[in-house]
């Protein structure tokens, strides 16, 4: 290994500090601020615990934090099960040239604003909105849609679908397909394989996307906010009601301690799966 | 002996390639048959009709009697071994053994049983909970073997399943398979482009060029008659030379070549006489001596190189006009012959040991 | 028969999911060019004055300006940041790498709000909170590992050895950045550029915690939302989607274009 010299350093330092400032150094100063105090409407640096004790014993707090977690899991849920035909269908039964017009149109709405699509969903979904007008050409009453789970989990699959879709593509289409004939050779019929092969040689491509998706919806305000009405609150909103309204930041600081600490273990939990390999006597 | 595999006039193609051509071939119950040709010759595309991953565009493909052109692949009982093996890296030794077993609908202790019964069988009975990624390239072979044979198939595929391993293992792995065959008396369909491999475990070779059957035949004739030019020049260590016949009747054929003009004792119909005719002498058959010999057929030739593989030696020597010959002998057969490259040698062969391709030149 | 039955089901799926994805892009779109005030169908008469309400608005203007000079400052400092760190990892090994990478890949890993209060307090701290440009401090942060992904990517197709032919033929390791790498990695430049501007562009969470007066468009968005259905949305939207759009396929674009070239 060459010792480093200016020009190696020149390339690799840059990135260093600028993340310790901007990004470790804000993480940290959050943690600390959920032990500060705010008195008159001024926070005063200090190590309590009182922050804690406040939210903990709050049953608004954990009315939310229960809910987002439902909240997450299913939508990772439902969008691993909605896009999984989907990304199957693009591995397997269509041509290269088709999977990358396809790769390239799902990338295009993750960068585009999420939030004007909620908004948009919110129009469509609406009581009098796009979905219940046309139900209403045929007869059929307004289905409310706004304000309900099925809104929120709308939101999230707006934000998550795209993404999902594309990681399992790659999961699938990077299977070794000498192994799926392998398994119809002796004797697997093709629905079988599904679950018998190619599930099992795409775990950890499926198992990250799945986490992606958990960790966007987990994190994501705008979509319980506006379509699902945030009765009660999820965690993201809690945040964001506590720091614009309360100006109570060190308990806002909590709650985001708590997101990171859940998601840190989910994601350890996850990545475990991902890649354990099977133990060998 | 009864067929097992017929196959009649099959034709496979992808798109405008033609992978086989045209394939007519009768596989007897018990036998061991290898399948070898060059790359892209259409070898593996026919393995793989049989097992059913590819249909044929025109023809019938029948086994034990039954049309078998359009029954999907899992309820075949083809199994293949795999070059790339195609072993489940999710699953250990034993669960790789047992998954044939699995997709028949037997129960846990039974398939667990046989499971371990051939990874036993297969001397590797030890390593049945292991991760196939920590086994052996030799081990992984057997794995590959046993998870194919549980089912007690009739009959084998394999796709040259001996490509990834060390020369000494392949040699080991050659034993295992023939001995294995003749025990179970099932019927073997051996891809491979390794001709010691054919030449060493199979009861009949077909060789295979360009979607076509170049020969059939025992390993012996396809080494000592074959058919054609593109047989004689894949089987290597053959001299080929081509010429005009000058006379000809039952007992011997004179062909005039540019090196000189040579006898042939013909083993069937002698050719028309200005006929274009080749004539195959095998590089072992060939004697080599320092001195010019008188009788029969002989030609000078200047030596080029030598290559030793143990015990075997092999002469590459010139003629006049450039035609390179290939010489084969015992080591300790070339006494004092003086193998300086450069020198001149004198070839000679007997006239019955030449092999006759009619009309064929380059 | 049945596989062809099955074939269409699933290209039936696949645009099906595609429908769900665009189908708020494309009504979005309608509902700009639509004259009632609560937007459904059937759709009202053709109006541009929604156009002409933002259009006439000088907060959207403002809004506009500071999300242009966020984005753009953002793309230059993130593109920068992470061709130096795709570039390190192309080439060097050492102890804590896998830390390195990590330290640099994990920001769009964390929930945006949690970053978005993480860099509202910690701005304050340091006095920097409400200015336009610790958004752009913030951006490049998260932008950054796209940037890093994109030409890292890039570099891997490029021959192993040619960096060192160039030294072999007497280039100094500066004069073979210069002459070698960045050229060869030009179109992942650009592609960076433009996705690192795009994702600035749109993002509104911590935006809208650090931005103080200085609002962005999607900060702007976010605040009329929050008072009530307003048209002005679909048409603030509908330019926020074709800026954003744009420069995506400018990115892919300018990739694919030249790895045909290469084959």
């Amino acid at each position: 290994m060459p010792r480093p010299n200016t020009y190696a350093l020149t390339w690799r330092l840059p990135i260093i500090v600028w993340q310790l400032l901007f990004f470790i150094g804000p993480l940290l100063f959050m943690i600390a601020m959920s032990f500060f105090l705010v008195k008159n409407y001024r926070m005063i640096e200090a190590f309590e615990m009182k922050n804690w004790v406040k939210m903990f014993g709050r049953n608004y707090f954990w009315d939310s934090y229960w809910l987002t977690l439902w909240l997450a899991t299913l939508s990772t849920i439902v969008t691993t099960l909605v896009a999984f035909p989907a990304s199957f269908a693009l591995a397997f039964r269509t041509s290269e040239t088709t999977r990358r017009w396809a790769i390239f149109l799902l990338i295009i709405p993750f960068f585009t604003s999420y939030l004007v699509r909620t908004f948009s969903w919110y129009t469509i979904l609406a009581e009098s909105g796009v979905i219940n007008a046309m139900l209403g050409t045929i007869g059929i009453d307004p289905i409310t849609m706004l304000n309900t789970k099925f809104g929120t989990i709308v939101g999230y699959m707006t934000l998550t679908l795209p993404l999902v879709v594309v990681l399992q593509t790659f999961a699938l289409a990077n299977i070794d397909r000498n192994l799926v004939q392998a398994a119809r050779n002796l004797g697997c019929p093709p629905w079988r394989t599904i679950l018998t092969v190619i599930v099992p040689l795409a775990k950890t491509g499926l198992i990250v996307a799945a986490l992606f998706c958990f960790i966007l919806s987990f994190g994501d305000f705008v979509a319980p906010y506006y379509l699902g009405g945030s009765k009660p609150p999820t965690l993201p909103i809690l945040i964001i009601d506590t720091t614009k309204s309360g100006q109570q930041w060190p308990r806002a600081a909590v709650v985001a301690v708590v997101m990171m600490v859940t998601l840190i273990t989910i994601a350890f939990t996850a990545i475990t799966l991902a890649y354990r390999k099977r133990a060998s006597a | 002996m009864t067929a097992l595999v017929e196959l009649e006039g099959v034709v496979k193609r992808f798109g405008d390639f033609t992978a086989v051509e045209r394939m007519d071939l009768t596989i007897e119950q018990g036998e061991f048959i290898a399948i070898m040709g060059p790359s892209g010759c259409g070898k593996t595309t026919t393995l793989r009709m049989l097992a059913g991953l590819e249909q044929p565009t025109s023809g019938t493909i029948r086994i034990g009697g039954e049309m078998m052109n359009d029954v999907p692949p899992h309820k075949r009982d083809t199994p293949l071994v795999w070059q790339s093996l195609a072993l489940f890296p999710f699953l250990n030794a034993r669960e790789n053994v047992e998954f044939g077993l699995k997709m028949r609908g037997f129960d846990a202790a039974t398939r667990k049983r046989k499971a371990l019964d051939w990874l036993e069988r297969l001397d590797i009975g030890e390593f049945a909970e292991r991760n196939v990624d920590t086994l052996s390239g030799g081990q992984r072979q057997r794995v590959a073997l046993a998870r194919s044979l549980v089912t007690e198939p009739q009959l084998l595929l394999l796709d040259e399943p001996l490509s990834a391993l060390d020369a000494h293992l392949v040699i080991r792995m050659q034993s295992v398979l023939t001995r294995l065959q003749r025990e179970l008396g099932i019927t073997f369909v051996y891809v491979t482009h390794s001709q010691s491999e054919a030449f060493a475990m199979a009861d009949r070779v077909v060789i295979m060029s360009k979607g076509n059957i170049a020969q059939i035949g025992k390993p012996r004739d396809i080494y000592r008659t074959p058919a054609n030019r593109f047989v004689a020049e894949f089987v290597g260590r053959n001299n080929i030379l081509s010429g005009t016949v000058t006379t000809a009747d039952a007992a011997a054929v004179q062909i005039e070549t540019p090196v000189g003009s040579f006898t042939v004792t013909p083993e069937g119909p002698p050719p028309a006489i200005g006929q274009t005719a080749s004539f195959v002498i095998a590089a072992d058959l060939v004697n080599i001596t320092e001195t010019a010999q008188n009788t029969g057929n002989s030609l000078s030739c200047t030596l080029i190189s030598e290559e030793f593989i143990g015990s075997m030696v092999t002469l590459f020597l010139e003629a006049a006009d450039g035609t390179e010959f290939k010489v084969q002998v015992q080591e300790r057969a070339l006494g004092s012959l003086d193998l300086k490259s450069g020198n001149t040698l004198h070839l000679s062969w007997s006239a019955d040991n030449a092999h006759l391709l009619i009309g064929e030149t380059e | 028969m049945n596989a062809r039955f099955l074939d269409w089901g699933l290209r039936g799926y696949i645009a099906l999911v595609f429908v769900f994805i665009f189908a708020p892009i494309v009504f979005s779109m309608i509902f700009s060019f639509n004259s009632d005030r609560f937007p459904t169908i059937p759709l009202g008469s053709f109006t541009t004055k929604w156009y002409a309400a933002i259009w006439n608005d000088p907060d959207v203007w403002k809004a506009v300006r500071t999300s242009m000079i966020v984005s753009g400052c953002t793309a230059i400092l993130a593109t920068m940041l992470g061709f130096a760190t795709a570039y390190t990892d192309y080439r060097y090994n050492f102890r804590f790498k896998s830390a390195y990478l990590a330290l640099v890949l994990l920001p769009p890993t964390i929930p945006l709000i949690i970053m978005a209060l993480a860099m509202l307090a910690w701005f304050s701290k340091i006095g920097a909170s409400g200015e336009v440009w610790s958004i752009i401090l913030a951006h490049t942060v998260l932008t950054a590992p796209f940037a890093m992904a994109i030409i890292r990517l890039r570099l891997n197709q490029m021959d192993a050895s040619i960096e060192a032919a160039a030294w072999n033929l007497g280039a100094s390791e500066w004069r073979t950045m210069r002459e070698v790498i960045v050229p060869y990695c030009k179109p992942a430049i650009i592609s960076a550029l433009c996705l690192t501007a795009a994702v600035s562009f749109d993002e509104f969470a911590i935006a809208w915690f650090v931005s103080g007066l200085n609002k962005t468009v999607p900060v702007m968005i976010l605040e009329i939302v929050q008072g009530n259905i307003d048209p002005r949305v679909n048409a603030l939207g509908t330019f926020v989607f074709l800026t954003s759009m744009t420069l995506v396929i400018v990115a892919q674009v300018v990739l694919m274009t030249r790895k045909g070239v290469k084959g």
